[in-house]
């Protein structure tokens, strides 16, 4: 496509997207390069350590930079082997979701009629529900495990693509391009993909952006709450662990993956606020 | 089904047929109050080679009716209510290749004959021994052989016909992998009949049927080649296309998407695109309305001197009585969803027979004329939701007679060659119950 060149010339001349962009930038190369930054535990690198002769020391300690917590797990760890965890729950997610919602919507929108009736009440009764609480609801029901934390997010975050994608399709199909591809002898599955899709897939990309932050976010305090399996490498799990020294003065092992979880959400928040000002249909015109 | 060049008998030297005959048209639509009759009954002939204009103001069924042809009306809210669309697809005649001679009528093309009867005349083809069908009866399989490749189609506003996300290349070479894959393959030299999966690939991408991973495949080392020369092939194609509606420098223009393009030119790639396959019948909805009036002029030479060329008859709608008049043949005058007159483009502005053309006739603006008053048609268009057997114009027109509002004047031919639906021109028969007779010089 020839229009990646201007978008990028776009979001790099934008300050938020370019701040949303370091911090996402800073946190997935601390996710990829997790490896060489801290030593993998054995036998599973997503466990953390448990340094038992160490407990609760501050930051600055000796071999613990960042400190650690009050069952002995390194601070430093958990926040960098935390940054993959997150990576690997919003990568999953958003895949997932996308592409459900994206075929659950475009059916909708495409065929129209009754099987856009049922698609569209199916996912109003998903959407009735609190998204948190929802996931809450069917991660416990679940059991606490990290897979059935993505289970749960997954479940709850495809509606929004279907709802984008039916009000995207319903108004691009209207266009003219899409009768005139059916004049030169187009199939309904060629128009679908060359003339519907691409002209209304924008505002999904935007909001599986902004979901990489938020399903990290609703992700973390699902694990605070404790419905992932204790001793993971999560910044949720690991704020638990450290929320009871808070009120002893031992802050560090919740505030620093707390920190982590703020700059995660902000820098895909802000990021999918500047390409959705850069890709919205009414400033477009005016490039 | 194959409609494109089938090597049937040479049909013998009948009289020439119509194209297109549209016959008692009737599309409906469902609305909250009550079923309206937008197209209600219209009956006409386009014949070989001819631009046909059909004009009548907003809501008169214009557009619906053009747009049946390729059956682009929703359906619903859209109810196909009744009549044919009877096409024949010609093909070009092999006596003089095109350049006319006695068997084609000098038109180049000949119509190709009757499946069933072979030339003969039989049920299938009314008659006529040409292949004709029905664009409202056939499958949407066999319809999609036409749209683009017989029949083509050009709107009203180039600038949103077009793509914004592709290119105007991808555009073009849309229809000629849809409709010419094989003449592709040949041209790139590639065998179409090669077997195996290297030739099931190409022939796939040819037809626009390859999928993702095929695509993946063909962008490989080993078939990248063939890929490329059906691309090459492809693209001279598309340059002679665009060069053809007189777009300068159609390689550059090529990679270009729409949006950076000036709307005469957009109109002129839509009209390269209309005409890739050499149709039999081009549709133009107002093709020049969203146009300059300068580059309008433009455009409208550029039709009519390639409808000449191609010999591609053209159903132009309009409601620009004086642009219709520039470009076409002959004229019908729709009102209400129904035909009110249908005669050559001179004699409808010489001597329009219907109350109704004299009256848009009467409201055109002429620099030629001493200044004055225009004048308007009185009254307004009729609902046309569940309409009672009377004249459209009834209400509206100056010499309306009781008989106007209790039946439905058909369109007939008059002594000039029009077909006209008015009482004035064809008092009913029966005047034994008190219904007058119209004097044909009434004014």
């Amino acid at each position: 496509m020839r229009r990646v060149g201007e978008l990028i010339g776009a979001l790099l001349k934008n300050p938020t997207t370019v701040a949303g962009l370091t911090f996402i930038i800073l946190l997935l190369g601390m996710a990829i390069l997790a490896p060489l930054l801290t030593e993998p535990n054995t036998p599973d690198a997503y466990q953390m350590p448990r340094d038992w002769g160490a407990i609760a020391v501050p930051p600055g300690s000796p071999g613990h930079i960042l400190g650690t917590t009050n069952v002995g797990g390194d601070v430093l760890y958990g926040v960098i082997w935390g940054a993959r965890t997150s990576l690997r729950l919003s990568v999953i997610v958003v895949s997932l979701t996308v592409v459900v919602g994206v075929t659950v919507g475009s059916i909708a929108g495409f065929r129209g009629g009754r099987i856009d009736e049922i698609l569209m009440r199916i996912v109003d009764v998903f959407l009735s529900i609190p998204e948190l609480i929802f996931a809450l609801a069917i991660a416990a029901v679940l059991g606490p495990s990290f897979r059935n934390i993505i289970l749960a997010l997954a479940v709850v975050f495809w509606v929004k693509y279907a709802r984008i994608m039916r009000a995207q399709i319903i108004h691009v199909k209207e266009n003219e391009y899409v009768d005139a591809a059916r004049v030169i002898g187009d199939s309904p599955w060629r128009i679908y993909l060359k003339d519907v899709l691409p002209n209304s897939i924008t505002p999904v990309v935007v909001q599986a952006t902004l979901d990489m932050g938020n399903i990290v976010l609703v992700g973390a305090t699902l694990s605070f709450i404790g419905l992932s399996e204790a001793g993971i490498a999560e910044w949720g799990v690991l704020v638990s662990e450290g929320q009871a020294g808070i009120s002893a003065g031992r802050w560090w092992a919740s505030t620093f993956p707390g920190l982590m979880v703020f700059l995660w959400a902000l820098g895909f928040n802000l990021f999918g606020d500047g390409l959705r000002d850069i890709l919205d249909p009414r400033t477009e015109s005016s490039r | 089904m194959t409609l494109v060049g089938s090597d049937g008998p040479a049909p013998p030297a009948l009289a020439p047929a119509p194209v297109a005959s549209v016959v008692d048209l009737r599309v409906h639509f469902r609305s909250k109050a009550g079923i309206v009759h937008a197209v209600d009954g219209v009956s006409f002939d386009i014949a070989d080679g001819e631009t046909l204009g059909l004009v009548g103001e907003t809501g008169c069924g214009k557009s619906v009716t053009a747009r049946s042809f390729l059956r682009l009306v929703p359906m619903p809210p859209g109810i196909q209510a009744g009549g044919s669309i009877l096409f024949r697809p010609h093909r070009t005649c092999e006596t003089c290749s095109g350049n006319g001679c006695a068997v084609c009528h000098e038109s180049g093309r000949v119509p190709d004959a009757c499946a069933t009867c072979e030339g003969a005349g039989c049920e299938t083809c009314a008659g006529s021994g040409y292949l004709t069908v029905d664009l409202l009866e056939i499958p949407e399989q066999d319809l999609r052989t036409i749209r683009g490749n017989r029949i083509a189609m050009i709107f009203q506003d180039p600038g949103k016909a077009l793509n914004p996300a592709l290119s105007i290349r991808d555009q073009l070479a849309e229809v000629f992998y849809q409709h010419r894959s094989a003449e592709l393959l040949a041209a790139a030299a590639i065998d179409g009949e090669a077997g195996g999966p290297a030739g099931t690939l190409i022939r796939r991408k040819a037809a626009l049927r390859s999928r993702l991973l095929e695509d993946a495949l063909l962008s490989l080392p080993p078939l990248r080649a063939r890929r490329n020369k059906l691309r090459a092939a492809a693209d001279d194609r598309i340059v002679a296309a665009l060069a053809e509606t007189q777009i300068p420098n159609p390689r550059k223009v090529m990679d270009r998407y729409p949006h950076e393009l000036s709307g005469g030119m957009r109109q002129r790639v839509m009209i390269a695109q209309a005409l890739a396959c050499d149709p039999d019948l081009l549709i133009a909805d107002e093709p020049t309305t969203a146009l300059d009036v300068t580059v309008q002029a433009r455009i409208l030479e550029l039709v009519r001197e390639l409808q000449s060329r191609h010999r591609t008859s053209v159903l132009y709608i309009s409601h620009d009585l004086s642009l219709v008049r520039r470009v076409c043949d002959r004229v019908a005058v729709m009102y209400a969803g129904r035909i009110a007159e249908v005669a050559p483009a001179e004699q409808i502005f010489s001597d329009p027979s219907h109350p109704y053309t004299r009256g848009l006739l009467a409201a055109i603006p002429a620099t030629s004329h001493e200044r004055g008053r225009l004048v308007a048609i009185s009254g307004t268009v009729p609902e046309l939701i569940n309409p009672t057997p009377a004249c459209r114009f009834a209400g509206r027109c100056p010499f309306e007679a009781p008989v106007c509002r209790a039946l439905e004047p058909e369109p007939k031919p008059t002594r000039d060659g029009h077909q006209v639906a008015c009482f004035i021109h064809h008092p009913p028969r029966d005047a034994a119950d008190g219904v007058p007779t119209f004097d044909r010089q009434v004014r």
